[in-house]
């Protein structure tokens, strides 16, 4: 185990510290603790902007090797940078599935041609990514997607058919990856492939869906023989590669989340003693186990993130998306409380929310999303404690 | 203690639930929520000659005379529906306070009659529940006032309104100065009605909550078996069905305190505070839960504006703190449990 940082890394952390100061400034300075979980729909351009300014700086996708534009950073410096981004209030990343997901996988899966077609957009803020997984029929059981990918023998291009659906920020997306099938009259996590797919082309029609915020961040996506630039990886090996992006999902970037949630929580205690419930010992008792939760939650991402021979770690990646997103939903519930009977108020008509609200409403969907608790909790027993699998009906 | 409702009551309930089914359903809370002035006076209008309006004025006052049990029933049905008009604000606790007030009170039996008429819209405003349903649509407010009671009319005080998280709602502050022009009762009559006012506002926020509870339970329960993944109705996986059956559970053993509590009102007990407020923190759990759960049961679906389960989450939620916070009520179950000489011991275990 080890939870220092060395004095290469402390010089590190000044310069991002540094560089934040400096640049989140003039246009950039509204953009102070905006756009994060429940306030994605707020400033697009302005945020996507930022993602150009802090690709200027060498800010973004740190972690990538130096070949493809990254710093090759280690994990001591994506902690520092995760904790420094979130102490400066800096906007929620707009690139955060390219960076985050389409990039380790072309990084993983891709083929050099790949790389050097979709990396550069991702690494300079240029081109947004969004993910096309979910279906009306392929929610939890993702495996029982129907969109179908069929290769043009002329052109020698996969065309995609069918719909996706909760696709998030597909509006604000140039890009989106999509699972389809490649064989037909296949069925489950056979006969699937991996594609990258155009958003801006006539066979793509993108629905907004109103969530019950009043906002729309995510969308119905319907594709009507779309033709897809490119696959990556073999037709048949989608669903290895779509697993595989999953577990991206619970890397380095958790601890970007987790600077989220403690500015969040910090923002609660200010407010609790503010207004006076702070002094309720039930209050006090709550927000005390919220800080004790998130603290559990960063020790174990640091073990999950260390490289280290501890058999227990595949234990603790397991079980760590049903931590947060249940400490979260519960620290949504305590806003609420802390606030007592205002909680209620909007910010102002029609419907616009207080930060408090969205952090309450948004945290309704974190246990659902990214693989509801239900599903966690199947996967801990079924993987992690090797028990019997669940009956399926098919 | 017996817990069967009267015929009466029952069959009163049945009309009221039957009225609300088809004349609220869910496109029409939708519309409500699109207006600017929430709920409507057709609405009321309605339910008025449902017999709501003068359910609990006394017969004196051109009213049913039903006591508290009976609202016991009836708020749950007002909940099941989300009904966003404030009847029970003026038909139950308002009435409630009024008949209360020793008789011969200023306008005392002038309000009740035009309240047993359905003429007349009074909110009740109190330190505990600053936030005022429908107060932008009064005529009048009772207004607590260290322990007085004042009554003023739309035109003397001021409606600080205010948007809520649940779009059927309108909720605002009142802004007024208490004079002895305004005062009715003084402290001496209004502190113990004042004290009773607060119960029956809780009680009906109770009963509402565990009607919605109900609600949102029927919804998740007929999407889990409509809903298919894995080649099954999700209805049939443990763990989707464990979450409706603790929710089932929430409600079952939360509706004997209501009515425990409704009884405790009507019958003047001297602990009414403690079971009103067991009732408003086990019947609001039951909802906070129903709607955890229900969404969870829903998906992404849950989580949409298009589905009607969002309608009843924000009521439910919104109605969590309204006449005192979880906190408030487990203030006064404790006081009441570790007062000085209080009755301990076994036979005593029993009692009430
Ligand atoms: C805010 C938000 C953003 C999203 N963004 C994206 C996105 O960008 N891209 C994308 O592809 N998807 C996205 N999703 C979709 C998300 O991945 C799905 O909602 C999730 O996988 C659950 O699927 P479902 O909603 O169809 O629920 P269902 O699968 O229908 O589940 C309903 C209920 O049944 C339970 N259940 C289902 N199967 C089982 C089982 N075998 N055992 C026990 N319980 C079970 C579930 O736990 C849940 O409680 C997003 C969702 C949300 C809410």
């Amino acid at each position: 185990m080890k939870l220092t940082f060395n004095a290469e890394d402390e010089r590190f952390r000044d310069e991002i510290a540094q560089w934040l100061e400096t640049n989140l400034q003039g246009e950039f300075a509204k953009l102070k603790f905006r756009g994060g979980p429940g306030d994605e729909h707020m400033f697009s351009e302005e945020r996507k902007r930022w993602e150009q300014r802090l690709a200027e700086g060498g800010w973004t996708c740190i972690g990538w090797p130096e070949a493809w534009g990254g710093r090759n950073a280690s994990i001591e410096q994506q902690v520092i940078f995760a904790e420094e981004y979130a102490r400066a209030g800096a906007p929620g990343r707009v690139g955060h599935i390219g960076e985050g997901l389409t990039g380790p996988t072309i990084l993983a899966f891709g083929t050099d041609e790949q790389k050097a077609r979709y990396l550069p957009g991702i690494l300079n803020g240029t081109e947004f990514w969004c993910q096309g997984y979910s279906e009306p029929s392929a929610g939890s059981d993702l495996a029982n997607v129907r969109t179908r990918a069929v290769q043009n023998a002329e052109t020698g291009k996969w065309e995609i058919t069918g719909q996706k659906i909760w696709t998030s920020l597909a509006h604000e997306s140039e890009w989106c990856f999509v699972l389809a099938r490649t064989e037909s009259g296949s069925v489950a996590h056979r006969g699937l492939g991996f594609f990258l797919v155009a958003m801006d082309q006539p066979g793509v029609d993108i629905r907004p869906i109103e969530q019950m915020t009043g906002t729309s961040e995510f969308n119905e996506v319907f594709f009507d023989d779309a033709i897809a630039a490119d696959l990556i990886g073999e037709p048949g090996q989608g669903w290895h590669i779509a697993m595989t992006l999953l577990g991206f999902e619970r890397g380095v970037s958790t601890l970007g989340q987790q600077m989220q949630f403690q500015n969040e929580l910090n923002e609660l205690i200010r407010l609790a003693r503010s207004n006076g419930a702070a002094r309720n010992p039930n209050i006090r008792q709550r927000l005390a186990e919220a800080h004790t939760g998130l603290r559990l939650m960063r020790y174990n991402a640091m073990r999950m993130l260390s490289d280290t021979e501890d058999a227990g770690s595949e234990s603790s990646a397991l079980v760590y998306k049903l931590h947060w997103s249940s400490w979260h939903r519960n620290l949504g519930a305590l806003a609420m409380d802390v606030l007592g009977p205002e909680a209620e108020m909007l910010e102002s008509a029609p419907y616009n929310l207080t930060r408090m609200q969205s952090l309450f409403l948004f945290t309704r969907a974190d246990t659902i999303y990214g693989g509801t608790n239900q599903i966690q909790r199947n996967i801990i027993a079924e993987r992690g404690l090797g028990m019997p699998k669940e009956a399926k009906g098919r | 203690m017996d817990f069967t409702f009267t015929e009466d009551q029952l069959a009163f309930k049945e009309a009221i639930s039957r009225f609300l089914k088809t004349e609220v359903p869910p496109e029409v809370l939708r519309d409500i929520c699109d207006t600017e002035e929430g709920s409507t006076s057709e609405l009321r209008q309605k339910m008025a000659e449902q017999g709501l309006a003068a359910l609990s004025v006394p017969e004196n006052q051109g009213g049913l005379g039903m006591d508290d049990t009976a609202w016991s029933l009836l708020t749950q049905e007002l909940g099941y529906y989300a009904i966003p008009d404030s009847m029970a604000d003026t038909a139950y606790v308002a009435s409630g306070l009024l008949t209360a007030l020793p008789e011969g009170t200023q306008q005392r039996e002038q309000l009740l009659e035009m309240i047993a008429e359905g003429s007349i819209r009074i909110a009740v405003v109190h330190g505990v529940n600053p936030l005022v349903v429908d107060l932008h649509l009064a005529d009048k407010a009772l207004v607590e006032h260290e322990g007085e009671v004042h009554l003023v009319s739309r035109e003397q005080f001021d409606c600080e309104r205010n948007t809520s998280i649940d779009s059927s709602r309108r909720v605002s502050r009142l802004n007024f100065s208490a004079s002895s022009a305004s005062k009715i009762a003084g402290a001496d009559d209004g502190s113990g009605v004042w004290a009773e006012t607060l119960n029956r506002g809780a009680l009906a926020v109770a009963g509402k909550s565990l009607g919605l509870a109900q609600r949102m339970l029927d919804l998740s329960v007929d999407y889990a078996i409509q809903r298919k993944q894995f080649g099954k109705p999700i209805g049939s996986f443990q763990a989707v069905k464990h979450k409706l059956a603790d929710v089932v559970g929430g409600i079952e053993t939360a509706k004997p305190t209501l009515y425990r509590a409704a009884y405790a009102l009507a019958n003047g007990d001297a602990r009414a505070d403690l079971y009103v407020s067991h009732a408003k923190l086990a019947c609001c759990q039951a909802a906070m839960v129903a709607a955890r759960h229900g969404i969870q049961v829903h998906g992404a679906m849950g989580y949409t504006w298009e589905a009607d389960l969002q309608m009843f989450m924000k009521r439910a939620w919104a109605l969590q703190a309204s006449w005192g916070t979880a906190e408030f009520h487990r203030q006064r179950v404790a006081d009441d449990i570790l007062a000085d000489g209080v009755a301990i011991g076994p036979q005593y275990t029993f009692e009430g």
